[in-house]
C-alpha cells in the first residue's frame, strides 16, 4: 500500500478493528478509512467491487473472513475477473487478491471448510496458501504485483504461529513449490497448516529408520509437477497430505499428473473423511487428518512393499 | 436538429438487428430491437469518459455507446475483428478505450462490477460516472440490494439504468417481483428513484440527463426505471412466450415510429428525409458486414492467449 498510493483493502471488520484475526491491524491507522474501507456483510459485493476497482485499475485486496463465505461471492471471481482477461482479449484484466481463511479451529460446518480443490481447476484464477510467516510474506508481495485474481488462503491455526519474516521485500514466486526437506523412501507432499502434521510425521518416521522426501506446495494454482515428480523418481512413493476433501481434491489431482510421467510407483491420499467438520472437538479431530495418520499411511506402504 | 440524432442512433439498432436476424449464421443474440430508446437516450446523457455496463442484451447499448457497426458485428459473429477479437461474443462485448466496460451475461452479475468501477474514479477523484444497464429480470436478485447499499452509503458515481422488458425469459415481472415501481427499490436506500416510458427516448434522455447530472455533482447513486417492450423473443433460441395478440399490441408502441411522427408532426422532419436517414442506416450495417464477412475466425492455436 506504500508503494501503490491508489491500492485499496475491502472487507468486514478489517477497519479500526483490524481483522478478524488481528491480520490487518495497524493498516487503518496508517492509511485512513478512504483506503481501508470496512463493508457490510455483503460477500458478493465485497469481491464484485474489488473486482470492478481492480479492472478500472485501482488494485485491491478483498478480505473474506471464512472460506465458506467465499461461495457467496464466487460469480465475481470465477465468472467475472478471471475470465476477463482472456474475455476482453487483454483490453481489461483484475489485478485482485482475495484473501481468506481456511481449515478446522473449533467453529464449526460452514467455518471450516478447506475448498480450495474447487477453485484450482478455474482458468485465469491463481491459488496460494502459505504454511509459514516467511511464504506468507513472500507470497503476499507476489500476490499484489500479479496482473489477474489471486486466491490467497490463510488457514486459522496458522495465525498465532511465530516465524522469521525477512526484512528486505521477499517475493516468492508462484508455482514454485519448496522442497523442505531431504529423505529416501517417501515423498511428503503437502501445504498450508497441514505442512505441521506432515513434518511431525517426517520425524516420527525417521526416528524409525524411514526417511521423507518433504514438499511444500505454496502454489495450487500454477502447481509445480516438476518438483514433486523429481522427487518421485527417487522414492518412488507419494503420500499426499490435505485438509480438504479427497473426491476431486488435490491429492488426486496431483496423484494422476504424477503418474502421467512418473512409472511404477505407490501412492496414498490424505484428507479429511467425508463429513461436514463439526464444531465439537471430538468429532473435528476424528474427521481431519493428523500426524499419527500420516506415519501409519506411509508405514503401511512401505510394509507392503516388503511384503 | 438535436432529435436527428436520436432518430438516427435508434434506426441504426433497429436495422443492424433486423438484417442480423436475417442472416443463418446469426447464432446465439439477444435483441434490443423495441428497446432503442432506452440505449439511446441513456447515452444521450453520457461522456466520452463516463463509463457504460450492461447485461447480455448488448446490442443496443453498444450501438447507442457509439462503437463502430463493425466491430460490433465481428465480435457477435466470433470475427477477429471484433474488439474482444470475437472471444467475448454478444454476453461480453466489451470496448472500455470507447466508454463501454462492456456487458456480462450474468444477470446482476454487472452491477457490483460496476459499483467497483465507480469505486475506482471516486477513489481517483474523477468526475466521470459509471452506469450500469440491467434488466427486470435482475430486480429479484441479492447483488442489486447490495450495490444499492453500499453505493448509497460511499455517494459512488453510479446511475443505475433499469431497462424494464417486463420479462425474465418467460416469467412476467408481475409474477417475479413484488414492488409496485422498481424505481421503488431505491426509496429504502435514500436513493433517488425516477420510472419513466422506455418507449419514449425524450423521457429517457431527459429523465438520465437529470439524474446524471446529480450523480456527477457529488449527490450519489440514482436510479433510473425505463419501462420497455421487446419486439422479439428473449433470444434466438428462446420459445415466443407471449400470446400472439400482447406481442401485436407491443409493436404498436415502436419507439421509432414515435420519434418520428413528433418530427413530422413539428414539422423537422418528413417521408423523404426519414427515407433518406433509413438508406443511410442500411449503408452503414451494409459496411459493417461486408467487414465482418471479410475477417477471418481466431487461429484456434490461440486459444490459451489471455488466459492468466
Amino acid at each position: 500500500m506504500q508503494h501503490n498510493p491508489r491500492m485499496l483493502l475491502l472487507g468486514q471488520d478489517i477497519g479500526a478493528f483490524g481483522g478478524s484475526y488481528r491480520e490487518f491491524e495497524g493498516l487503518y491507522d496508517m492509511y485512513g478509512a478512504d483506503r481501508v474501507r470496512d463493508m457490510p456483510v455483503a460477500e458478493a459485493a465485497m469481491v464484485g467491487m474489488g473486482v470492478g476497482a481492480a479492472a478500472a485499475g485501482v488494485r485491491s485486496l478483498v478480505s473474506i473472513t471464512y472460506m465458506d463465505f467465499l461461495i457467496l461471492a464466487l460469480d465475481p471471481l470465477v465468472n467475472y475477473a478471471a475470465k476477463l482477461r482472456y474475455k476482453t482479449a487483454g483490453q481489461l484484466h483484475a489485478p485482485i487478491v482475495v484473501k481468506t481463511t481456511a481449515g478446522a479451529k473449533g467453529q464449526g460446518v460452514a467455518h471450516s471448510q478447506c475448498i480450495e480443490s474447487w477453485l484450482m481447476s478455474v482458468p485465469g484464477l491463481k491459488v496460494v496458501a502459505p504454511s509459514n510467516a516467511a511464504d506468507a510474506y513472500g507470497l503476499l508481495k507476489s500476490a499484489l504485483r500479479e496482473e489477474g485474481p489471486v486466491l490467497y488462503i490463510d488457514h486459522k491455526r496458522l495465525f498465532p504461529t511465530a516465524g522469521y519474516v525477512p526484512h528486505t521485500e521477499n517475493f516468492i514466486p508462484f508455482g514454485a513449490a519448496h522442497h523442505v526437506r531431504q529423505g529416501e523412501h517417501v515423498s511428503l507432499v503437502s501445504y498450508s497448516y497441514m505442512m505441521s502434521p506432515t513434518l511431525q510425521a517426517a520425524d516420527q518416521l525417521e526416528a524409525l529408520g524411514i526417511t521423507c522426501d518433504v514438499i511444500d506446495l505454496r502454489s495450487l494454482a500454477p502447481l509445480d509437477i516438476g518438483t514433486i515428480c523429481t522427487s518421485v523418481r527417487k522414492t518412488r512413493a507419494l503420500v499426499t497430505i490435505e485438509e480438504g476433501q479427497l473426491t476431486c481434491g488435490v491429492g488426486a489431482e496431483i496423484a494422476f499428473r504424477v503418474r502421467e510421467q512418473v512409472n511404477d510407483i505407490r501412492v496414498r491420499r490424505i484428507g479429511a473423511l467425508a463429513a461436514p467438520v463439526s464444531s465439537n472437538p471430538v468429532l473435528e479431530a476424528a474427521s481431519i487428518p493428523d500426524a499419527d495418520q500420516i506415519v501409519a499411511a506411509v508405514k503401511t506402504m512401505i510394509n507392503e512393499e516388503i511384503s | 436538429m438535436p432529435d436527428d440524432g436520436l432518430l438516427r442512433d435508434m434506426l441504426l439498432i433497429r436495422t443492424f438487428e433486423r438484417h442480423l436476424m436475417a442472416r443463418k449464421d446469426h447464432g446465439f443474440q439477444l435483441f434490443s430491437s423495441g428497446e432503442e430508446a432506452v440505449s439511446v437516450g441513456l447515452c444521450a446523457a453520457l461522456l466520452p469518459d463516463d463509463q457504460l455496463l450492461c447485461s447480455g442484451r448488448s446490442i443496443g447499448p453498444a450501438l447507442a455507446r457509439g462503437l463502430e457497426p463493425g466491430l460490433v458485428l465481428s465480435e457477435l459473429l466470433g470475427k477477429v475483428t471484433g474488439p474482444c477479437l470475437g472471444r467475448g461474443g454478444r454476453g461480453h462485448l466489451a470496448q472500455p478505450a470507447q466508454g463501454f466496460f462492456g456487458a456480462h451475461a450474468v444477470v446482476g452479475g454487472n452491477l457490483t462490477i460496476a459499483a467497483g468501477v465507480a469505486l475506482a474514479f471516486q477513489s481517483e477523484g474523477r468526475s466521470d460516472i459509471v452506469s450500469c444497464m440491467f434488466g427486470d429480470g435482475a430486480c429479484g436478485a441479492g447483488a442489486l440490494h447490495e450495490t444499492l447499499n453500499i453505493a448509497a452509503l460511499w455517494r459512488l458515481p453510479l446511475l443505475l439504468v433499469c431497462n424494464n422488458n417486463q420479462y425474465s425469459v418467460s416469467t412476467s415481472r408481475a409474477d417475479a417481483l413484488a414492488p409496485d415501481k422498481l424505481s421503488d427499490l431505491a426509496a429504502p436506500f435514500g436513493i433517488t428513484g425516477v420510472t419513466v416510458d422506455g418507449m419514449d427516448v425524450h423521457a429517457v434522455r431527459e429523465a438520465a440527463i437529470s439524474l446524471a447530472k446529480e450523480v456527477r455533482s457529488g449527490k450519489g447513486p440514482a436510479f433510473l426505471e425505463c419501462v420497455s417492450y421487446r419486439f422479439t423473443p428473449h433470444s434466438t433460441s428462446a420459445r415466443e412466450s407471449r400470446p400472439r395478440e400482447e406481442v401485436e399490441a407491443i409493436r404498436m408502441h415502436c419507439p421509432i415510429d414515435r420519434l418520428s411522427a413528433q418530427m413530422i408532426a413539428s414539422g423537422h422532419l418528413d417521408q423523404s428525409r426519414f427515407d433518406g436517414m433509413q438508406r443511410e442506416a442500411d449503408e452503414r450495417v451494409s459496411i459493417a458486414f461486408a467487414f465482418t464477412d471479410a475477417a477471418g475466425f481466431p487461429d484456434p492455436s490461440g486459444v490459451l492467449d489471455h488466459v492468466g
